[in-house]
C-alpha cells in the first residue's frame, strides 16, 4: 500500500522522463557514437570506430577560422549585450524613479526582437544594410559622405554585421535580467555612495556593479551558451559568407551535414557544440540554488 | 537641485528616444518597405514614408506563394506542441516543487543539461532515425520533438512557479479527500493561472521560432513552418522583389508580435527569474 503510493507520486515524472530519454538523451550518446565512425546519411560505413572525423577535422585550417569566428562573435556579442543591457536598464530604473513616462515603450521596442525567428531577423537585417540600391543605410551613409560600406560582402564587415544583428535580437535578455537585478538593490546602497560623495560613474563601478555580481554571472553564462548555439539569423543574414569569414561552429556543422551532405565532420562538430554546452551548464549549475524550497518570486 | 532634476529628466527622455529609434528602426524600414510599389522601391532618395501605400504587396505575397499554408502549419504545429509539453511538463515540475527525494538535484541538473543544449546535437541523428522508420515530412513526429525540446524550460519554468505556492494549500486539499491529480488540477493550477500563461507564451514564442527540426524533418514544402518556408521564399526572391520580401517578412512575424505585446506582463515577471534561457 505504501509502495503503491510512492510509486503513484512518482508516475509524475514518468512522461517527462519517457521524453527525454527517447528524444534527447538517446539521440544525443548516438551522435557521440555516429562521430566516431565513417557515416553516410543513412548507413553506417564501416562496422569500426575511428578517430577520422576528427583528425581530419584538427588538421584542416578551416576548422581554426571557424573556431576564430565563433570566439569573435560570442565575445562580442555577449559583451555589447550585457553591457547595452546594464545602460538601458540603469536608464529604465532612473525613469521609473523619476516617475517618467515611456518605460513600456521602451521595454517593447527592445523586446521586440527577441520575439522574431531568428531566420526573420536574418532577413529583416539583410534587407536594412544590403548594398543593392534598395539599402536605405548605404544610401545615408553615401549621402554623409562617408561613402558606401560593404556590410555584406567584406568579410570584417560582414563578421560585425551578424554580430549587430545578434545584439539587436539579444540584448533585450540582459536588458530584463539587469532590470530585475536593479530593482531588487536596496536604496540605501545608492544614497550611502552619493552621501560619501561618488560621482554617478563612480557609485556604478564601485557599488552597483558589485551589488549585480550574482545577476551578472546569470546573465553572461546564460547568454554565452545561446549565442554559442545561434546560426538561424546568420543562414539568411549571410549564409556564412562571404567565404567563411561568419561561418560559427553551429552554422558549419548545419552547413556540413545539410548542404554538403558530409556527416562525418559535421556531427564531429556538433559533438563539440555539445561539450561546450555541456561545460557551460556545470558552470551554470553552479550559479543556481537547486535546493531552494518555497516562496521564490517570478 | 530642481533645475538639475530637470536637466536629467530631458537626458533620460532624450535616451528613450535614441532606444526606440534604433531598437524599431530595422522593423520600421522593413514595413516601409513592405508598401512600396516598384517606383518607390527603387526612388533616390529613399523614402522611409512612401508616395502611395502599395497594400497589394500583402495580397500578391499569399497569392504567389504559399506563406499563408506556411503560416497555418505554424498555427497547428505550435498549439499542439503547446497543449504537449503542458501536459507532460506540468506534473513532473509539479513534484519537482514538492517532493524531496534522493536524486532530485541530479535529476534537474539532467534537465538543465537538455534546456541548454543546442536542437541541432539531436537534429543528425533524429534525421536518420525519422527515414528509417518512415516518418518524416509527418506533422506529428515533428511536433514530437518540438515537445522534447521545450519540455526541460518549461519544467524549471513551472516548478517555479509552483514553488510560490505555499505546500499548506495542497495539505488542505489532501485533507478535504483530494487526490493528489485532483490537487494538482483543481488547486494547483488555478492559482497558477498567471504562470500558466506565460508558460503558454513562452511555448508559443519559441515553437514559432524553432528552425532546425523542421528544417530537418520536413521534406515537402506543403508541411513547411513560417521559420523553414520563409527561407525558401527568400531564395526564390530578386532585388526586384525585395518588397514582397518585406511583406512576407512583416506577415510572418506578425502572430508573435501580436502575441507578445498583448501578453508581455505575463512574460516580464518570468524572463527577470534566473532560471530562464533568453
Amino acid at each position: 500500500m505504501l509502495l503503491s503510493r510512492k510509486l503513484k507520486k512518482y508516475a509524475f515524472f514518468m512522461p517527462m522522463v519517457i521524453w527525454l530519454l527517447v528524444f534527447l538523451l538517446y539521440p544525443t550518446l548516438d551522435l557521440i557514437r555516429l562521430s566516431f565512425k565513417d557515416i553516410g546519411f543513412v548507413t553506417e560505413g564501416s562496422t569500426g570506430y575511428t578517430f577520422d572525423n576528427f583528425t581530419q577535422l584538427f588538421s584542416h585550417s578551416d576548422f581554426y577560422t571557424i573556431l576564430r569566428v565563433t570566439i569573435i562573435f560570442v565575445f562580442f556579442s555577449v559583451l555589447l549585450q550585457m553591457s547595452l543591457g546594464f545602460i538601458l536598464a540603469r536608464i529604465m530604473v532612473a525613469g521609473e524613479e523619476r516617475g517618467l513616462l515611456g518605460t513600456v515603450l521602451v521595454r517593447t521596442s527592445v523586446l521586440i526582437g527577441w520575439v522574431i525567428p531568428g531566420v526573420v531577423v536574418g532577413i529583416i537585417w539583410n534587407l536594412f544594410l544590403t548594398e543593392s540600391s534598395t539599402g536605405i543605410l548605404n544610401y545615408w551613409l553615401n549621402t554623409w559622405g562617408i561613402g558606401r560600406v560593404p556590410f555584406l560582402s567584406d568579410p570584417t564587415w560582414a563578421l560585425i554585421s551578424v554580430t549587430v544583428a545578434n545584439v539587436w535580437r539579444g540584448t533585450a535578455a540582459s536588458m530584463i535580467m539587469q532590470y530585475a537585478g536593479l530593482k531588487v538593490l536596496p536604496n540605501e546602497i545608492h544614497e550611502a555612495a552619493i552621501i560619501d560623495g561618488a560621482s554617478f560613474i563612480q557609485e556604478t563601478l564601485y557599488v552597483t556593479i558589485p551589488a549585480m555580481k550574482p545577476v551578472l554571472y546569470t546573465n553572461l553564462v546564460l547568454i554565452t551558451i545561446k549565442t554559442v548555439n545561434t546560426f538561424d539569423s546568420i543562414i539568411s543574414l549571410t549564409g556564412g559568407g562571404p567565404g567563411r569569414s561568419t561561418e560559427v561552429l553551429a552554422l558549419s556543422s548545419y552547413l556540413r551535414v545539410f548542404r554538403q551532405f558530409d556527416l562525418g565532420s559535421g556531427a564531429s562538430i556538433a559533438v563539440i557544440l555539445f561539450t561546450v554546452n555541456l561545460l557551460m551548464t556545470l558552470v551554470y549549475s553552479r550559479l543556481i540554488d537547486f535546493d531552494e524550497e518555497k516562496g521564490r518570486t517570478v | 537641485m530642481r533645475k538639475k532634476d530637470k536637466f536629467i529628466n530631458i537626458g533620460i527622455y532624450i535616451s528613450y528616444g535614441i532606444i526606440i529609434l534604433t531598437f524599431l528602426f530595422p522593423l520600421i524600414w522593413i514595413i516601409s518597405l513592405s508598401l512600396k510599389d516598384l517606383q518607390n522601391l527603387f526612388a533616390v532618395p529613399p523614402k522611409i514614408i512612401p508616395d502611395t501605400f502599395a497594400f497589394e504587396n500583402y495580397n500578391r505575397v499569399f497569392r504567389q506563394s504559399d506563406l499563408g499554408g506556411y503560416l497555418i502549419n505554424s498555427v497547428k504545429i505550435v498549439f499542439f506542441s503547446i497543449v504537449g509539453t503542458l501536459i507532460i511538463s506540468v506534473p513532473a515540475a509539479f513534484n519537482f516543487s514538492r517532493l524531496r527525494f534522493k536524486f532530485k538535484k541530479g535529476m534537474l541538473f539532467g534537465v538543465l543539461i537538455f534546456q541548454m543544449m543546442s536542437p541541432l546535437i539531436i537534429a543528425i541523428p533524429l534525421f536518420r532515425y525519422f527515414n528509417a522508420l518512415g516518418i518524416q515530412d509527418k506533422h506529428w513526429s515533428v511536433i514530437l520533438i518540438y515537445i522534447a525540446i521545450e519540455i526541460p524550460f518549461q519544467t524549471w519554468l513551472l516548478k517555479s512557479f509552483f514553488d510560490s505556492i505555499p505546500q499548506s494549500i495542497d495539505e488542505a486539499a489532501e485533507i478535504d479527500g483530494c487526490t493528489r491529480l485532483q490537487t494538482l488540477t483543481k488547486v494547483i493550477l488555478p492559482l497558477s493561472a498567471p504562470g500558466l500563461a506565460s508558460s503558454i507564451i513562452f511555448a508559443g514564442i519559441h515553437g514559432w521560432s524553432q528552425f532546425i527540426i523542421p528544417f530537418v524533418l520536413l521534406d515537402n514544402p506543403d508541411l513547411y513552418p513560417i521559420s523553414v518556408g520563409i527561407l525558401n521564399y527568400q531564395s526564390t526572391v530578386e532585388t526586384i522583389s525585395t518588397h514582397l520580401l518585406a511583406a512576407a517578412s512583416i506577415i510572418s512575424i506578425i502572430p508573435a508580435v501580436i502575441l507578445f505585446i498583448a501578453m508581455q506582463r505575463f512574460i516580464i515577471g518570468a524572463l527577470t527569474a534566473g532560471a530562464v534561457k533568453g
